[in-house]
């Protein structure tokens, strides 16, 4: 079995909460991609989406001992992304104005899915991704975060429930309302 | 079942979670209704293409600026644990605090007995100041006696008693003129 396998999250957030730093780095190695993959979807900006990853994970750090194992420690994480990611459009919806002046000032470079060139299919399929990510953010946003949660990151609708606090009849509820909001605004482009 | 009902089932359908019932009378409708087979389709479409969407990846620095950070938190920290030592005092704050208030009571000290001398009787201060107590004549009970008799500032005979309001009060009922 792998070495990163052998324990469970709530194993490792344990034996980091006992004061193995080895185990934080094993937690970020494991959820930085999943937690950049599902902010970046709710926001649409790669630097801010690495920015509200970074420091979901350094409350990681400083609130170790806030996680109680009551709950899986993937819920609480993406708990925490969540709420950072909330804060952060309430916050852009403030000063969108001043935002677009600064955008695409800092460089970095992040690692793409292909860089293979594009042939027709790839083109295709980059475009669809594009129209997708464009109709996730027509989304409200209790719609979006359910939606992003279940079809992109493929949690439970339990697991989902407990992110957002929400009960359970609620949440599949929010998702079929979005897959049809999403369904109806790709019909054209289908 | 109608259009809504129809549409608040999809996502149930397509994961199957309908009871035997339900399933069957959704897919009675989909027979009947083409455009709803339609709809149905492109939902799970949809479906189908967020998750194939690519997984966004962290940038190459993100271990490097994450690290960075943490230092940056357990410098703060250490910084904290050596500056809040006493109940949010610094250590030289607590000592500078700790002599001020010595150095108060000390004086304090100083003063107090010398102010206090008037106001306090302690028997050996009596003892101390002992011959300078005033000289008190002697006088016997018959001399004391003698003297009261003759005082002329004994004058309670003379004074009619005021407080004597039986002549004064008249009551209800009472029929004296």
């Amino acid at each position: 079995m792998p070495e990163e396998f052998r324990y469970t999250d709530e194993e490792l957030i344990a034996r980091f909460q006992d004061g193995d730093e080895q185990a934080y780095v094993e937690l970020v190695n494991r959820y930085r991609d999943r937690l950049m993959s599902f902010i970046f979807r709710f926001v649409n900006d790669m630097e801010k989406a690495e920015d509200i990853v970074q420091d979901t994970l350094m409350k990681l750090y400083t609130h170790r001992h806030f996680y109680r194992n009551i709950a899986k420690f993937s819920t609480w994480i993406y708990t925490i992304a969540g709420n950072l990611a909330k804060t952060e459009l309430r916050r852009k919806k403030r000063h969108k104005v001043t935002h677009l002046s600064h955008m695409g000032t800092e460089e970095r470079e992040y690692q793409l899915p292909s860089v293979e060139p594009e042939t027709g299919e790839t083109a295709q399929c980059h475009f669809a991704e594009k129209e997708i990510q464009k109709a996730i953010q027509e989304l409200p946003l209790h719609f979006r975060t359910v939606v992003i949660l279940r079809d992109i990151q493929e949690l439970s609708y339990e697991e989902i429930s407990k992110i957002v606090d929400v009960p359970l009849g609620t949440v599949k509820s929010r998702i079929n309302r979005a897959r049809l909001q999403l369904q109806q605004a790709l019909k054209e482009f289908r | 079942m109608d259009r809504y009902q129809f549409e608040d089932l999809i996502s149930d359908f397509i994961e199957n979670k309908l009871s035997m019932h339900q399933r069957k009378d959704f897919e009675t409708y989909l027979d009947e209704n083409p455009e709803a087979t339609q709809q149905l389709d492109s939902v799970k479409q949809v479906i189908a293409s967020m998750k194939s969407m690519p997984e966004v990846s962290t940038s190459t620095d993100f271990m490097k600026n994450l690290n960075k950070r943490i230092l940056a938190e357990k410098e703060a920290q250490s910084v904290v644990k050596t500056t809040r030592s006493f109940s949010g005092y610094t250590p030289i704050m607590a000592s500078l605090s700790a002599v001020v208030v010595v150095a108060v009571v000390l004086l304090g000290l100083e003063f107090i007995p010398e102010a206090s001398n008037q106001a306090t009787f302690s028997p050996t201060m009596a003892e101390e100041h002992v011959d300078e107590l005033p000289v008190v004549p002697t006088q016997t009970n018959d001399d004391l006696l003698a003297e009261s008799e003759n005082d002329s500032t004994n004058i309670d005979e003379d004074i009619p008693n005021t407080t004597d309001f039986k002549d004064r009060i008249q009551l209800v009922g009472d029929r004296r003129p």
